[in-house]
């Protein structure tokens, strides 16, 4: 068992410090913005003029979670992000194909896919281990993985998180390639302590994480992945889901879970391609809030060939 | 503690396979030359791998089209290392590469396009994300499960191999490739230019004078196997990963401190897991990129670590030139290379010790010691530092 301490968001829903959020937000409207907390309460004024909207949202949600673990160091931060610093990157790509000659630095700098897990590390003088996995949708999944083998190496506390940033420049993208159809884009962060011990802030538990790229047979994977876990289908309370395909419902049909137990998440968090660690962060606000919930399946078919998979239980369980 | 390494591949500017790359190390030729392949509006050297996309695409026998430079390199040099292994249902494989830049090589053509309204092709862009360049890769060897990309700058391909021989010793894995796949591209080149750390010079590790780094391309890979594996391959061990560590800097989100701490901390807990004591370390491959910056931090870890007992040590940067994410993968198979071979690698273009430090690499090609025990280091942006320790036993 790896036991969730804190958990934070920012995004396009009331998550941030909202304790019990996952019981009154509705799905995303198409005018929803992204909502953030006074940055300046995490953030030096200096450090925070130079950021993007990633690294702010990255940065104040670890910052929220240290103060709720009580912590005031991790053993280790681990990062995922699917597409990484997309406004820095947009911004030196556009200098470095319109400006003759010297460009300023800073959004070089800051365009690295690890400039977050850095700057965490940076703003709370961490020499831990510090990591960046980017897997497409797979992203959150693969630094969870990280941070629960870290856990199993012995260490007590790890900072493990995702983040993607919305820019204008991705709403074309999806418009040409005629993808993501019906879908809202959003940006979003969600940070969370995972221990390896129960602690007085532990809201729930992750039981087992697994992502599987290019996928062969969806169902048999989350067959073996229940039967490894000691459970059937039958015994998931609530499965959260995200991926547009009508099979997903045929899958959940077979396994026999039936329709009312399975929420989209992604009508809630909107599109990016780390959502589902706001639906880790939906499964531990929920587990904790509501008693009469056990097993939770997130179920991340985001991009139909890749899936991943992770299992909250509370934590009595 | 540790993993066997029983392949490895790998195409940089010195050569188009392990043999070529061997071959250019012993004869002590780099492979920095003019650039030639992207208008970067000014004369710069830099470390090209010596086939274009239509050719690596050829060889490669899969289309230039749909694909990016970052994995045509990175699926050659995965093929080399993945060699005649076959698939079973038996052996849980996965791989984890790294990369930079991902698709960045097509997508700032595409980029250029678009600013100027040419109707650009937006497919283009589907190559674009760093794990879109791991996914091609794993598709066409038939690789699925355990698929990661880690992107952590300059150490990013140092980490994949970390990553994946933790994996192997939590028995989640029993076989994975790890490494890491960089392409030039004018965005990196200017990036570089902007923090005036790129040489127009070629680059001088280690030296007095050096002033910044010139960078490469390349990719390597190496196939790391547990014992279940090997039973089934019958693939013989060319040397283990036995040591590894991690640590952030935490002091800039760009330059080194002038302690070494985040070095010195990778380098200690990479030998203390290694189980070996410093003194049996043969040779260091040093991240050494010729900045000023590195070059100052790494020689002050080196002295925190070793104390006036330093190995062997080069940089083989001046060889490749820094190829960024794929560096510590690159260097990681020259160190596999060092172990077998019994070679310790001249830094080329190396006159004066740094006057602080005063620490004097290997100048010329060493042949007559015998090398167990190899030192490779990687440093990043963000202040990301690893440490990794080959050994011909365990």
């Amino acid at each position: 068992m790896f036991y969730i301490s804190a958990s934070s968001t920012i995004s396009h829903q009331p998550a941030f410090q909202n304790a019990g959020f996952s019981g009154v937000i509705e799905p995303l409207l198409a005018d929803s913005v992204l909502i953030t907390p006074d940055y300046k309460g995490y953030i030096d004024a200096g450090l925070l003029r130079r950021m993007s909207k990633i690294l702010r949202m990255s940065v104040a949600c670890s910052k929220d979670c240290l103060n709720q673990a009580g912590i005031d160091q991790p053993d280790a931060i681990v990062v995922g992000t699917g597409l990484g610093c997309l406004q820095d990157t947009e911004k030196f790509l556009t200098n470095s194909i319109t400006i003759e000659g010297l460009l300023p630095p800073t959004s070089f700098i800051q365009s690295t896919h690890n400039t977050m897990a850095g700057q965490i590390s940076l703003s709370i003088g961490n020499h831990g281990y510090n990591m960046t996995h980017t897997q497409n949708t797979l992203s959150f999944e693969n630094a969870l993985q990280d941070a629960m083998l870290l856990l199993m190496e012995g260490q007590q506390h790890v900072l493990v998180g995702a983040a993607d940033e919305y820019i204008e420049f991705l709403t074309q993208v999806s418009e040409n390639l005629a993808a993501f159809d019906g879908q809202y884009l959003t940006s979003g962060a969600s940070f969370f302590v995972i221990s390896n011990q129960k602690t007085d802030t532990s809201a729930a538990a992750i039981k087992d994480c697994r992502s599987v790229g290019l996928v062969d047979d969806t169902e048999a994977e989350i067959i073996s992945f229940l039967a490894e876990n000691e459970l059937n289908a039958a015994d998931i309370d609530l499965i959260l889901y995200a991926g547009y395909s009508k099979s997903n419902f045929e899958i959940f049909l077979k396994l026999g879970i039936d329709k009312s137990k399975c929420v989209d998440y992604l009508a809630y968090s909107g599109l990016y391609p780390s959502a589902s660690a706001f639906a880790l962060h939906i499964a531990a606000d929920r587990i904790q809030h509501d008693k009469s919930v056990g097993n939770i399946l997130i179920y991340n078919a985001l991009v139909p060939h890749h899936l991943g998979l992770t299992l909250v239980q509370p934590v009595e369980a | 503690m540790g993993v066997r390494i029983t392949g490895i591949g790998i195409v940089s500017a010195i050569g188009l396979s392990v043999e070529e790359n061997l071959l250019a190390l012993k004869e002590s030729r780099s492979g920095i030359g003019p650039l030639t392949v992207l208008d970067v509006g000014r004369d710069l050297l830099a470390g090209q791998v010596k086939l274009c996309d239509e050719e690596l695409g050829r060889e490669l026998n899969i289309g230039p089209a749909g694909i990016s430079r970052t994995s045509l390199l990175g699926l050659k040099a995965a093929r080399e290392a993945w060699g005649s292994s076959m698939h079973s249902k038996s052996i849980r494989t996965g791989i984890i590469s790294s990369t930079s830049v991902g698709g960045m090589d097509r997508s700032e053509v595409f980029y250029k396009e678009y600013l100027s309204q040419k109707h650009p092709d937006y497919a283009v862009l589907k190559t674009h994300d760093s794990g879109s360049t791991t996914e091609r890769i794993a598709a066409e060897l038939g690789i699925s499960g355990y698929i990661d990309t880690l992107s952590t700058a300059c150490s990013s391909g140092a980490n994949a191999i970390m990553l994946g021989t933790r994996l192997l010793l939590q028995n989640k894995l029993d076989r994975v490739l790890v490494g890491g796949s960089d392409a030039l591209t004018k965005f990196t080149i200017d990036g570089f230019r902007s923090l005036m750390i790129y040489d127009d010079e070629w680059c001088r590790p280690f030296d007095e004078s050096r002033s910044g780094l010139n960078l490469g391309e390349g990719a390597a890979f190496l196939l790391l196997e547990n014992e279940k594996s090997v039973q089934l391959s019958g693939n013989a061990t060319l040397g283990y990963v036995s040591g590894w560590a991690n640590a952030a800097d935490a002091y800039h989100q760009t330059a080194s401190s002038p302690e070494g701490t985040g070095a010195t901390m990778a380098i200690r807990n990479a030998i203390a897991k290694s189980e070996i004591s410093p003194d049996r370390i043969s040779y260091v491959n040093a991240h050494g990129t010729g900045t000023k910056n590195n070059d100052l931090s790494e020689s002050v870890a080196l002295k925190n670590v070793f104390g006036d007992k330093i190995p062997a040590f080069s940089s083989t940067k001046a060889f490749t030139g820094h190829t960024l994410a794929a560096a510590g993968a690159i260097e990681a198979v020259f160190s596999v290379l060092s172990i077998q071979h019994n070679l310790i690698y001249p830094n080329l273009n190396y006159k004066n010790a740094i006057a602080e430090t005063g620490l004097e690499p290997v100048t010329s090609l060493q042949t007559e010691n015998s090398v167990h025990a190899v030192l490779s280091n990687s440093f990043g942006f963000g202040g990301n530092n690893s440490s990794l320790v080959f050994t011909d036993q365990i």
